[in-house]
């Protein structure tokens, strides 16, 4: 396993800037999710490193080698496509050998390390059918041990779960971090979904139009989201966003004057903040009309079993608060929001999260 | 209202008689042509063949008589041996530079499209015209070939006259001809590839030849077994364009079973005998068909 960095990269399509100037980098051994909308460059990002797409500007590296000009073939990396992408003409054994038939490795050692891997995947008992006699989720697992079969310095995935449906993405979703955890891959895996995103990876870069939003753990991509993109695209419910003034000695947001504490009340209005950020689970529901507390109307109720999503209407906006399971409220009636201002994000007015949440704050609860 | 009823029902009734009538009606005028263009002329000329005929009257049944000469008929004979060699070697040709075209098209590029029209329009020439302009590119007094060889200090060049060089010239003929269906069918074929597998085999490894060899040659087994089987029926039934050329010449060098069955039946009025001719000869491209066809049926679908 080897260490992945992109330099600068750049790529257009003709007019279309698909990449500015990404900088990457991928420790070794690290699992790392590009994650991001669709059309924000981020499978574009994987080709480049695979080889199956040449970068505008830029250099790309794996371990202390120059990629950037070389061939999929001499690059040593596995990748999983969305489509699976199996030989439709060859059997499941064929379809994982593939690679180690390329490389001239001898039928009997090929053999013994298809077994091997077929094993560890658990489909042993498919490897003398073709791709098109095999489920989804099995085919998934012949993409994924073909990949594994050779030892690569790295392994790219491309959606690697879009496909599946949504029960089987749940156990996927569990195996291949298992997998990636005891070969000690590094892997570099596109999503779109948050919450495979979250789940999966040891760093997660969440990309949009092109451009790196931000690079980090998970937990701080959740918790100090650098800008309002992220802030917004990951979590479920997305962050509630809401106009905010400051004033002196407290912060105004939908008519209610609320306090914060004076460091951070300096740095709000030192840095001209215009929006507050808040988690659904920050956010509490009160009577209407309690001391401190925001007014809405109930819009809408949604049950998920485990928890109630509430979303309330505050003057034109709307906010999703988290409430305990078995909650209900008729729609359209009063209710109040309350919330603990150290648990809230500022931003200002470019977007970016110019004064986060209080560190090793987690809310009353 | 109970009379809006009673009159709905008969409504569906009778709708119900027409819906039962209408496929039927439908395909009533196509049974009909191919009755008469089809089934009636294949009866007719099965009936022929086991009959003599002396100039144009029937002289008598000889049962399968006709169908037994033709084995003993050198003429025949020769005339199949010609066929196959043309067909083998023809087909042959037309398929490998097919695929390579096909191939060579795939990449977009400058001109791509304009390349693809000009690869077609041999293959939408009207067969004797394209005689017509062999000829004119054969003929050893005022053709093109001898014109280019006197020009670069030669002599004249004979080809139509030579049973090789003539043999060689109806499958260049028809190399020029059909080499454009080929490449036709096997560019769609190509097309429709998924392009997946072939990026998953780059990374995989493989260079250009490798997945030439792994991936399109299998990939596309089926399209290239429907291009040789369409291309090998319709040259077993080649014509006009040799008739126009050579009409079987030098000797029976380019005589193909289609020209001796043409003379058998129209120059020397056998007409009984050249109905057991091509009745064979349909049996044998029959034969080749359904063999071909199980072949394929074994290579499972992808």
């Amino acid at each position: 396993m080897s260490t992945v960095s992109y330099q600068g990269i750049v790529k257009s399509f003709g007019p279309f800037k698909a990449l500015h100037s990404l900088d990457l980098a991928l420790p070794d051994s690290t699992f790392l999710a590009l994650l991001g909308p669709s059309g924000c460059g981020k499978t574009t990002a994987l080709r480049i490193l695979a080889g199956l797409e040449m970068p505008t500007g830029g250099r790309v590296l794996i371990g202390d080698r120059d990629v950037t000009r070389l061939q999929p073939r001499d690059r040593d990396v596995a990748m999983v496509f969305q489509s699976y992408a199996l030989y439709p003409h060859m059997t499941i054994a064929e379809n994982i050998g593939y690679p180690l038939k390329i490389r001239k490795i001898s039928a009997s050692e090929r053999g013994l390390k298809v077994t091997d891997v077929a094993a560890a995947l658990e489909i042993d008992h498919l490897l003398e059918r073709h791709p098109r006699h095999l489920s989804g989720g099995q085919r998934q697992r012949v993409a994924l041990a073909r990949a594994i079969v050779r030892d690569p310095a790295a392994f790219l995935m491309d959606e690697p779960l879009s496909n599946l449906d949504a029960r089987l993405r749940l156990t996927m979703r569990g195996e291949i971090k298992r997998l990636c955890q005891r070969l000690g891959a590094t892997t570099l895996y596109v999503t779109h979904d948050q919450v495979e995103a979250l789940t999966m990876a040891d760093l997660i870069a969440v990309m949009s139009a092109g451009e790196l939003q931000q690079l980090a753990s998970p937990g701080e991509i959740y918790e100090r989201p650098a800008n309002r993109f992220v802030a917004t695209f990951v979590g479920n419910p997305p962050m509630n966003v809401l106009q905010v003034a400051v004033g002196d000695g407290s912060v105004h947001v939908g008519g209610v004057a609320l306090k914060l504490d004076t460091p951070r009340l300096a740095a709000c209005s030192a840095a001209k903040v215009t929006e507050i950020g808040l988690r659904a689970e920050d956010l509490h529901l009160v009577e209407s009309g309690s001391d401190g507390a925001l007014t809405g109307e109930v819009y809408v109720v949604e049950p998920m079993g485990n928890e109630t999503l509430v979303d309330v209407r505050i003057g034109g906006e709307r906010l999703s608060v988290r409430a305990h399971r078995g909650f209900t409220a008729p729609v359209g009636s009063a209710i109040g929001i309350s919330f603990d201002t150290a648990d809230a994000c500022f931003f200002n007015a470019a977007s970016f999260t110019v004064v986060h949440r209080a560190p090793n704050h987690r809310g009353k609860q | 209202m109970s009379q809006s009823v009673r009159r709905t029902s008969r409504e569906r009734l009778q709708g119900a008689g027409l819906d039962l009538a209408l496929p039927y009606l439908l395909l009533a005028p196509s049974v009909l042509i191919v009755l008469g263009v089809l089934v009636y002329p294949l009866w007719d000329g099965l009936r022929a063949s086991t009959k003599l005929y002396r100039y144009g009257t029937v002289l008598r049944d000889v049962g399968f008589q006709n169908y037994l000469h033709l084995w003993s008929d050198q003429q025949f004979r020769n005339a199949l041996w010609v066929t196959i060699r043309f067909v083998t070697f023809s087909v042959a040709i037309e398929t490998v530079l097919g695929f390579a075209l096909a191939l060579f098209c795939l990449h977009e590029f400058r001109g791509i499209r304009l390349l693809r029209t000009a690869l077609i329009v041999p293959m939408v020439i009207t067969p004797v015209v394209v005689g017509i302009v062999f000829r004119l590119i054969y003929a050893s007094d005022v053709g093109m070939i001898t014109t280019l060889s006197e020009a670069l200090g030669g002599s004249q060049v004979q080809i139509l006259g030579n049973p090789m060089k003539a043999f060689i010239g109806i499958v260049v003929l028809d190399v020029w001809e059909w080499t454009p269906l080929m490449f036709l069918i096997l560019l769609a074929g190509l097309q429709s590839l998924p392009q997946e597998p072939f990026e998953a085999a780059r990374v995989d490894g493989a260079g250009a030849w490798r997945s030439f060899v792994d991936l399109t040659l299998p990939m596309m087994r089926p399209v290239l077994a429907i291009a040789i089987i369409l291309r090998t029926i319709d040259a077993f039934g080649t014509f006009d364009q040799v008739f126009v050329l050579t009409h079987g010449g030098p000797g029976q060098a380019t005589t193909l079973v289609s020209l001796y069955g043409y003379d058998t039946s129209f120059k020397f009025q056998q007409v009984g005998y050249a109905a057991a001719l091509f009745v064979t000869i349909g049996l044998i491209v029959l034969a080749f068909a359904l063999a071909a066809v199980r072949l394929l049926r074994r290579v499972e679908p992808i």
